[in-house]
């Protein structure tokens, strides 16, 4: 019987890995190429679902911007009831650095305080009449780094300057800070929630719709198995059309966003125009790009081994 | 090559599909297992193939006990065995090329080998010039052909053919049955599960007739 001649061993296509990733690889794209449709959908709908959370985000990126620049109004003013020496200035500002936090320092003079009282009073010059420049305090004006600039922490670091010998009457706006931060944590708590919602909402689609490619392909999971396929053997082309799916919808969904913010989004300074620093909206940092291309990647991953696990019965 | 000793199975809440079978087929033999449906024909399949684990008795396939066989050692034995069934199970969106080459793919074969031998065995059962159409485009019987290129490819050791002929006309049964003829003459173990007598021929020299998962008759033909 022909069988049990000693056969010629035929040449393997799969040997080493390189071999192996190649073979599932061209495997992975075969498949796409004769399921041409049903990828199409399926990239589709995770292209849909990632532009939602990537416009998500690009809102949410803009802003965090926004915010950033109004935070950069919160200062400390240390008034003083006589002008400073440049020495005075000096000494002042370095002990006021070793408290830490301090991004910068800005001395305004008696002289320079009465131009800036003038320039507020545009039009009302009559109420200037009997201001001389030696009725008004000098001050030092101290920009704080990002994170002192939240009501808790400006407090520490005001009672700590209280405590530098010398400084009297410090002001920090402490009512506009209060609101500032509390305004700031409901953003965050919003984005965090509508984020997790959203992140959620994409992981179940995106995980559906893989689910529903495989199955429509579950007649062609059981004949591998009949076959004499291994479990590796069947996964791993449906993996890495996972990966690729995921990756694809991804990176068309941002191709998408880019277009829209490249057409009109970029100079959108209607959306923004509460904010006279912001203008316009930038787009998504590459690290947030790749975190979307990443997650696209994983996403596609894991929405086919749990779909998989499910309909193979090896 | 095959040996059921005292093997029944049954589905939970229901009937025995199979009850006390005990029952052997030699090498290289041709055996019709019939029976009107629900007798336990595909169920008996099944088990050799290890898609289905008895409740009760032993199956050993090819000298090797799979009753209890790990799922991880499955496709060692799967690769023995070809298995044809009456829808066939082809994959539409492939070629017939493709179709046939999956079971050579399994094994790891070269593409260069896979093309030749995937040519040959489809000369065999009459439908080279067909290789690259996909299944939609053959008939019925030129369907069942091509699962059983898919199922012959490799030479295995057993066939299996779950109602084969079912959805044939005459002509098509006969060229069914003439491949299958074949591969018992090459010397691979038959077993066609039918509930159409007529199909046992002279060549085939083993019935066995199942009734409500029992075997009411296990006769060798003269």
């Amino acid at each position: 019987m022909s069988r049990d001649k000693k056969k010629k061993r035929p040449r393997l296509a799969r040997e080493g890995f390189v071999g192996r990733l190649h073979y599932f690889t061209e495997r992975a794209l075969l498949n796409i190429r004769q399921n041409v449709l049903v990828n199409l959908i399926t990239v589709g709908t995770i292209s849909l679902a990632f532009l939602i959370l990537s416009l998500f985000l690009l809102i949410y990126v803009n802003l965090e911007r926004v915010t950033e620049t109004w935070s950069e109004r919160v200062q400390v003013t240390v008034y003083f009831d006589r002008e400073l020496t440049s020495g005075e200035v000096a000494s002042f500002s370095a002990k006021i650095r070793a408290v830490g936090g301090v991004s910068g320092i800005d001395y305004i003079s008696r002289d320079e305080a009465m131009r800036r009282f003038a320039e507020r009073l545009k039009g009302q010059e009559k109420l200037l009449q009997d201001v001389s420049p030696e009725t008004l305090p000098s001050s030092l004006e101290i920009r704080l780094k990002r994170h002192m600039r939240e009501s808790q922490a400006i407090g520490g670091f005001v009672a700590r300057l209280k405590a530098v010998p010398g400084i009297g009457e410090v002001q920090y706006g402490e009512e506009w800070v209060e609101r500032f931060s509390d305004f700031m944590a409901v953003v965050r708590f919003a984005g965090l929630l509508l984020g997790g919602f959203l992140v959620l909402a994409v992981v179940f689609i995106v995980a559906n719709t893989i689910k529903l490619t495989i199955y429509s392909r579950k007649d062609e999971l059981e004949l591998m198995g009949l076959v004499g396929a291994t479990r590796l053997f069947i996964k791993v082309p449906f993996l890495i059309e996972g990966i690729l799916q995921g990756v694809v919808g991804a990176a068309l969904a941002l191709l998408f966003l880019l277009a829209a913010y490249a057409l009109f989004l970029h100079n959108a300074d209607f959306l923004l125009s509460f904010s006279q620093a912001a203008a316009g909206l930038v787009f998504l940092p590459p690290s947030q790009c790749a975190l979307l291309l990443g997650g696209g990647a994983l996403l596609g991953f894991l929405g086919s081994l749990t779909s998989l696990k499910r309909f193979i019965t090896l | 090559m095959i040996e059921l000793h005292n093997v029944s199975l049954a589905y939970q809440h229901d009937t025995p599909a199979l009850n006390n079978v005990t029952l052997s087929i030699a090498k290289g033999e041709f055996a019709l297992v019939t029976g009107v449906s629900g007798a336990g024909k595909s169920t008996l399949l099944k088990l050799i193939y290890a898609a289905l684990r008895p409740t009760g008795g032993q199956v050993v396939v090819d000298g090797l006990n799979i009753t209890g066989l790990p799922v991880s050692q499955i496709p060692r034995l799967r690769r023995k065995i070809g298995v044809v069934f009456q829808d066939f199970k082809l994959l539409p969106a492939r070629t017939v090329l493709d179709n046939v080459a999956l079971t050579l793919e399994v094994l790891g074969w070269g593409k260069h080998d896979i093309n030749r031998k995937v040519y040959h065995i489809l000369k065999q059962v009459g439908l080279e010039h067909k290789i690259k159409s996909t299944p939609l485009r053959l008939s019925g019987g030129e369907q069942q052909r091509v699962a059983m290129a898919r199922a012959l490819v490799n030479d295995p050791r057993i066939i299996l053919a779950d109602e084969p002929t079912g959805n044939l006309d005459e002509a098509s049964k006969e060229k069914v049955l003439e491949i299958l003829k074949e591969a018992s003459i090459r010397g691979s173990t038959v077993v066609v599960a039918t509930h159409d007598r007529r199909l046992m021929g002279d060549w085939c020299k083993r019935m066995i007739v199942l009734e409500k998962g029992a075997v009411v008759e296990n006769a060798n033909v003269a």
